[in-house]
């Protein structure tokens, strides 16, 4: 091809490549004209619909029983409920309703033709159904009040239970004890300002979940950690619903691509050891130590609860959590819904006045650039990460997003961050450290030991809360002044609180609490000295 | 869908040249009606109102909606009044995009268009068919032609 002038000469323009292959005929059926261009290959409206019911089904139903199935399939016997957590997005609008017409209405159209009308598949799978909207309005200024048109939007669907909650709701103790948390006194807080995050007691006991949840957020170093830490708050809450409910399983509404902007902006936040639990997790509320023996404290508060799946809350009780649209991109749940008459209520962005963008918005925004060039490109990401297994130990769960720990993180990160330390007086230098009246003891100099939240944490929650921003940030919520210690989400306070009062159950769950501090040479001489040889 | 007669309506207007004097022919097809539907969230950006009848010229200006190079709001202007020296072309996809960015958008401009293109995230369908199967941009309007805009990313 010869160099032209696209302005003079049009044949000196590039071709562009067609977005789909072959004909415009349909892939599937290679009869109907296509209606839809999926990764370059081409469907019919007729095709496509089925097409999306089964990738629903073949992502979902695989995960119902709580051991997989072998080469032969049986029957769909879940432990408990489902909860299907619910935005008001196009997702979770698509997939509640695929929900409902393949495992409340049991739609016909939706399940195979072959096995008779009487065969298993035709029966209901779970016994109770619920959706849970957690409202996140409280947490961003200006941002309107969506319960009542999520509510209206539910009436729609028979057969379901509607559980409204609040995001303010994580730091209310009337919420935890509701859903049968194990009650606690309020005492301690967390000093996010320093990043030793000091544990303290409380100054006064704030009964007011909002103001809480708004400090909080206030505090928080910088926008992407403001944005994530909704996300969690959200993730437990529905989490902890989950259990009170019943429930097995919990889904959410992730498309491939809402699943490759969690993917990346996860690693890229420094959760690359939870990569697996970002597709599909199992979650148990206490940390994995617990012998299955011992009963969870909140299934003895949640004996009387009148809900069903008492079998489920037998021993140790586990969520799983599925992505049962993780095979549809974004392009397919939009068609799918508008072919469907699907109403999508919708989400307002995240934001406040001069906020900059945070890890997450950048990293939408550049997989859904990608994805409209190059459209198996959010596929590839999804496969790649798939494939990755996590290095190192599991240490517990971490105690704010209830995600397995990576066991020495800290001291990792203590081996390779640079770190600034007070300036040593140049004088001390030159004479060297010998010098006992210019250097401190290192005794007197080492700081008091002082409980920490840090040994609680999993490395992107640490990181999270303590990573600074270069610029100034402003916060949501200026008129709640960023307070020295801040209240921490109910279900952390309460296995704070539990840590405290059984200090043997703390060592064996969380290991021991370590600190660091400078030592002289004359000093690691002075340990050493017996088994050193004379000259 | 287009009546056959209509379609050779339209294929001889897009045959002539530019330059011919208008005739009772050229009144009766200089405009074509197109119906706009908006989803997904996306007619909050259009008055929330989600259907709309929108009638075009029917041959445009080629620089208007040259996806390449987006019109600066002088320049839509002029696009718009349709001035009798500029080269013209059958009204087309990008035009539409353009036309209604300019004519019933309402706000946040940038929630709609980038790049001389929908923004993207908004998947366009054509009568049922994805604009991908239709040449994009690039597709011919045609009288009676129904265009969907969803939008995939309402939310954060």
């Amino acid at each position: 091809m010869s160099c032209g002038n696209p302005v003079a000469d049009a044949d000196a323009l590039m071709q562009r490549r067609k977005k789909y292959d072959k004909t415009k005929n349909c892939v599937k059926c290679k009869v109907a004209q296509g209606n839809l261009v999926i990764r370059h290959a081409v469907y019919c409206k007729e095709c496509f619909l089925h097409l999306v019911v089964h990738k629903f089904r073949r992502t979902l139903e695989p995960t119902v029983n709580p051991k997989p199935d072998g080469p032969r399939r049986t029957a769909l016997k879940p432990a408990g409920n489902l909860l299907v957590g619910f935005s008001g997005g196009l997702g979770s609008s698509v997939l509640l309703e695929l929900v409902h017409r393949c495992y409340i209405a049991l739609d016909k159209s939706t399940m195979l033709a072959d096995g008779g009308s009487h065969h298993p598949r035709h029966e209901r799978v779970w016994k109770r159904v619920s959706v849970c909207y957690v409202e996140v309005c409280d947490a961003f200024p200006g941002m309107k009040d969506r319960t009542e048109e999520i509510a209206r939007h539910i009436k729609r669907y028979d057969g379901l239970d509607f559980v409204s909650l609040r995001i303010q709701d994580a730091f209310d103790l009337s919420w935890w004890k509701r859903v049968g948390g194990k009650p606690f006194s309020s005492e301690l807080g967390v000093t996010l300002a320093d990043e030793d995050l000091f544990l303290e007691s409380l100054a006064s006991k704030s009964s007011d979940p909002l103001t809480s949840l708004r400090t909080y957020l206030s505090s928080l170093p910088t926008p992407t950690a403001i944005t994530t830490s909704v996300q969690t708050l959200t993730r437990l809450l529905l989490l902890h619903t989950a259990l009170h409910t019943g429930s097995s399983h919990l889904v959410f509404g992730t498309s491939l691509t809402s699943l490759a902007v969690s993917l990346i902006s996860g690693v890229a936040q420094g959760s690359g050891f939870n990569i697996r639990e970002e597709t599909q997790e199992d979650w148990t509320p206490e940390p994995p130590e617990v012998s299955a023996s011992e009963v969870p404290e909140e299934s003895t508060n949640a004996r009387d609860s009148q809900h069903e799946g008492k079998k489920a809350r037998k021993g140790k009780r586990t969520v799983r959590v599925v992505r049962p649209l993780r095979d549809l991109g974004m392009k397919e749940c939009a068609a799918w819904a508008w072919w469907s008459d699907v109403p999508v209520v919708g989400k307002e962005k995240w934001g406040w006045a001069g906020a900059r963008p945070g890890i997450g918005t950048l990293t939408k925004d550049f997989i859904v650039g990608l994805e409209k060039e190059y459209p198996s490109t959010v596929s590839t990401i999804v496969r790649t990460c798939g494939k990755l297994a996590p290095k190192g130990e599991v240490s517990g769960s971490c105690i704010l997003c209830a995600r397995p720990a990576q066991r020495g993180v800290q001291e990792w990160k203590a081996r390779i961050s640079i770190r600034s330390r007070p300036p040593v007086d140049p004088i001390a230098a030159l004479n060297g450290p010998s010098d006992p009246v210019v250097e401190p003891s290192p005794v007197a100099s080492a700081k008091p030991l002082r409980p920490s939240l840090t040994p609680y944490l999993c490395y992107a929650c640490h990181t999270t809360l303590t990573s600074k921003s270069a610029r100034p940030v402003p916060s949501p919520w200026p008129a709640d002044a960023r307070s020295a210690i801040v209240t921490l989400p109910v279900w952390t306070e309460a296995r704070l609180s539990s840590a405290k009062g059984d200090n043997d159950r703390t060592s064996h769950v969380h290991g021991e609490i370590l600190q660091t501090r400078r030592v002289r040479e004359e000093e690691m001489k002075e340990i050493v000295d017996e088994f050193l040889l004379d000259d | 869908m287009l009546s056959p007669a209509t379609h050779t309506l339209a294929q001889i207007l897009d045959s002539r040249p530019s330059t011919i004097h208008p005739t009772s022919l050229d009144i009766v097809m200089s405009t074509i009606t197109v119906k706009v539907e908006f989803g997904g969230g996306l007619e909050l950006l259009f008055s929330n109102q989600r259907s709309h009848r929108v009638a075009l010229p029917a041959r445009v200006p080629v620089s208007y909606s040259n996806p390449f190079s987006p019109p600066s709001a002088a320049g839509a202007e002029q696009g718009i009044q349709n001035s009798e020296d500029a080269p013209k072309k059958p009204v087309d996809l990008s035009y539409l995009i353009f036309w209604l960015r300019d004519n019933l958008l309402k706000e946040r401009a940038e929630l709609f268009i980038e790049n001389g293109t929908v923004r993207p995230g908004i998947l366009v369908l054509v009568n049922d068919a994805d604009w991908e199967l239709e040449g994009e941009g690039e597709y011919q309007l045609k009288d009676g032609d129904e265009i969907v805009f969803i939008s995939t990313l309402h939310g954060g």
